[in-house]
């Protein structure tokens, strides 16, 4: 008989907490569906000989002769939020979910991102570099370039326009990476014309704007490195 | 199921559990009534389990079989479809994890579906031949020592005193049978007519079961139906109504005893088919009613009572002779006509009695001691006298008449006798199997006390506790009324039987034509085309 011939196959082991959480659940979802169906038999619905091709639930059919399944079209929106499979939202729930583990000793890197361009923004205590000095030092001889490091408030339009998009949470991909060496190259460029136009600049205007377009490159620079990173 | 496919125990766990789900929220003394309502507008409002499931569609073959399995026992009870659903759910429940655990399968899908219904199907028949063979003796030893017993003769409709013995008459035990129909309100009432009634209905040669089973069968005809009053203006008139109106004047009777004639057929013969003979033949035919009526006269016969429509001559002619004609009386009042005149009864008035409205024709009998009731329209069973017949008639090793409190005591008591006899059969391991069956039924049971006490577990309580003192006095002081035990054995055989029956299907066949008639309680379900059968 089958049944001893599987007996030393294997042996029958309790389930484990797991398994039993899936058990539970899965008989939870039994009692739920037999409830509702047995709302709709008390509403007038009959009762089919079929089973619902898709998850084996007995088929209802309301007055209407259409067919209705109580589990797929009812209880199966309850359970598809969850899964990572059907739902774009709970694939990102739980990608975010992974990262959050596996950075948890140290401090994530996203809320970084987020944060440098926002304290940026919000330090206002360091001065521009005073049109003056640039001038000067223009006409003195060569001017060393601002310092990237030094975080000088910008203007949010300009680093709006130069600026690439918020660091998301995807990762890189080899497009991704060449977009933003030409945009690294682009703004090198800009930079570089910036700064000859400022050595050979004679209005203060014109010098001011320069000096400005330079500071914008320059976060834009670094923000490009930190994305490459 | 696909069609041609093997049934599986998730199929037939799914069908029974969503009928548990339907009566689960009407079941036990506080369950709730069902409204039904038609197209027509007819409504119809119910607690009754087999008034619930049959009033459902199902094309389900299973369900249906269920369903014809609650009818065909409440049609012998008169009661318990609900409790029916209950076990035979939690039983297959039971059977269905056992049977997976024992042919070694994990609970994901596997190719071994085959070996778990051959086990469930296995158990399924140990459990029955344990049902049949030992259950009545473990029920005589375990339960019947809490309960009592009742005989005929406590039909004493009045509880005087409070004292044990007239606890246990057969009021109480309709009391709580009226509880489950009719509502808290109307059951004391309900239940002090019947004993009346039935108290009424005691021939003097004949053994109590004959006059119960009299009743029982009669009972539509005893029966009177009248709307628009309250169920308290109910009340028994002596005699025999007859539901229709004369047809002919009424005599006038001074209390002499009266003759009576029961026509089974029209008095005039019916018209010969060939065409000019029709003439003469009326004539003939007349001057034989003549004769007939004639005939009749001389014998002393005043009352005719026809069960189809007699022909206009019949009703003049029956007019003149100063005759009394009754037309179209049903087949059941007819039958009980004879069966009351047949004894030593005879006939004494005949008349006229108006009942809201309505005339219907009142027999009286000299000596009589029967009588009937008149029941205000209400939505009350007739198979109270079904359930009642049955007690006195036992064959097995369980005496008649013995009660026990109602309210889910018998299936707790039961419980921990299955599990004494689990625990006392394991010692000796040629009856292990055993062991393992009375625990499967030992738990199957306290699924039922469970439901009923699912609002209050205090009262549970009470009732473990009860098993312990003094039984019967601290059950009566909980008021939970009576229920029979011999009953109750029939519901759990009939339970066991189903589970066996329903476990033996292995495959469903959809076939496009009828293979056996409808039974009669199916006139609602509507039969388009495809319609599936099980078959064995």
């Amino acid at each position: 008989m089958a049944l001893n011939g599987d007996e030393e196959d294997f042996k029958w082991e309790p389930p484990t907490e797991a398994e039993m959480k899936v058990i539970q659940a899965r008989r939870e979802r039994q009692d739920k569906i037999s409830k509702l169906m047995g709302d709709y038999l008390l509403k007038g619905y009959k009762m089919l000989g079929e089973a619902c091709e898709v998850c084996g639930t007995i088929l209802l059919q309301d007055k209407q002769q259409k067919n209705y399944c109580v589990s797929c079209q009812e209880l199966d929106s309850d359970i598809d939020k969850d899964n990572p499979a059907l739902n774009a939202q709970a694939a990102l729930s739980q990608v975010r979910e992974r990262q959050l583990a596996a950075q948890s000793p140290t401090p994530s890197q996203t809320p970084e991102l987020n944060d440098s361009p926002s304290s940026s923004q919000g330090n206002m205590s360091i001065p521009q570099p005073r049109p003056e000095h640039c001038e000067g030092a223009a006409a003195g001889g060569r001017t060393p370039l601002p310092p990237p490091a030094v975080p000088p408030p910008s203007t949010p339009a300009s680093t709006a326009a130069l600026a690439p998009a918020r660091p998301s949470v995807t990762p890189q991909s080899s497009a991704q990476r060449l977009v933003l060496q030409e945009a690294e190259e682009a703004v090198l460029t800009k930079l570089r014309w910036a700064t000859n136009q400022l050595q050979s600049s004679a209005s203060l205007e014109a010098s001011i704007q320069l000096c400005s377009l330079i500071n914008s490159c320059a976060n834009s620079l670094r923000s490009l490195k930190e994305l490459t990173q | 199921m696909p069609p041609l496919g093997h049934l599986h125990m998730e199929h037939v766990l799914q069908a029974v559990g969503v009928l548990e789900a339907v009566i689960l929220r009407s079941f036990g003394p506080e369950g709730g009534q069902v409204l039904f309502t038609r197209d027509t507008g007819q409504a119809m409002l119910s607690r009754s389990g087999t008034r619930i499931l049959t009033a459902l569609h199902l094309e389900h073959p299973l369900a249906r079989m269920v369903v014809e399995c609650v009818w065909k026992h409440s049609s012998a009870t008169g009661d318990g479809s609900k409790t029916f659903i209950l076990l035979l759910a939690s039983l297959l429940r039971l059977i269905h994890a056992a049977a997976s655990k024992e042919s070694n399968v994990s609970h994901s899908y596997s190719s071994t579906k085959a070996a778990e219904a051959s086990t469930a199907r296995h158990l399924a028949d140990k459990l029955l031949a344990f049902g049949l063979k030992e259950l009545d003796e473990l029920i005589a030893t375990g339960v019947v020592p809490y309960g009592g017993c009742i005989s005929w003769e406590d039909f004493t409709v009045e509880a005087q005193t409070p004292s044990l013995t007239n606890n246990l008459c057969v009021q109480k035990l309709l009391r709580s049978f009226f509880h489950t129909r009719c509502g808290y309100t109307h059951c004391d009432f309900s239940s002090h007519l019947t004993c009346e009634l039935l108290s009424h209905w005691k021939f003097k040669n004949q053994l109590p079961s004959f006059s119960l089973q009299l009743v029982s069968d009669y009972f539509p005809a005893l029966h009177t139906p009248v709307s628009g009053f309250p169920v308290r203006s109910s009340r028994l008139i002596e005699g025999q109504v007859i539901h229709r109106d004369f047809a002919t004047p009424p005599l006038k009777t001074d209390h002499q005893p009266v003759k009576a004639v029961v026509l089974t057929g029209s008095m005039q013969p019916t018209l010969l088919s060939t065409g000019d003979v029709i003439l003469h033949f009326s004539s003939w035919m007349e001057s034989s009613l003549q004769g007939i009526i004639a005939k009749l006269q001389t014998l002393g016969v005043c009352v005719l009572l026809s069960a189809v429509k007699q022909s206009a001559a019949v009703l003049a002619l029956a007019t003149q002779a100063e005759m009394c004609l009754v037309e179209c009386v049903s087949e059941d009042e007819l039958s009980l006509f004879s069966q009351l005149t047949t004894g030593s009864l005879a006939l004494s008035v005949i008349s006229k009695t108006g009942i809201n409205a309505v005339l219907y024709v009142h027999v009286a009998f000299q000596d009589s001691e029967e009588r009937i009731t008149i029941k205000p329209y209400s939505l009350t069973e007739e198979t109270a006298y079904r359930s009642i017949a049955i007690q006195p008639i036992q064959k097995c090793v369980l005496k008649p008449g013995c009660v026990l409190s109602a309210g889910g005591l018998f299936e707790l008591l039961l419980h921990y006798a299955l599990l004494q006899h689990g625990h006392s059969s394991s010692v000796s391991p040629d009856l292990n199997i055993d062991a393992s069956v009375s625990q499967l039924l030992a738990n199957a049971l306290l699924s039922v006390p469970q439901k009923i006490y699912s609002h209050s577990p205090h009262h549970f309580l009470d009732l473990h506790c009860c098993r312990e003192g003094d039984k019967l006095s601290k059950v009566s002081e909980l008021d939970l009324g009576l229920e029979s035990v011999s009953c109750k054995y029939q519901l759990l055989l009939a339970v066991l039987q189903c589970v066996a029956s329903l476990l033996k299907v292995d495959a469903v066949l959809p076939t496009h034509t009828a293979l056996h008639t409808q039974s009669r309680r199916l006139t609602r379900t509507s039969w388009e085309g495809t319609e599936d059968e099980g078959e064995d």
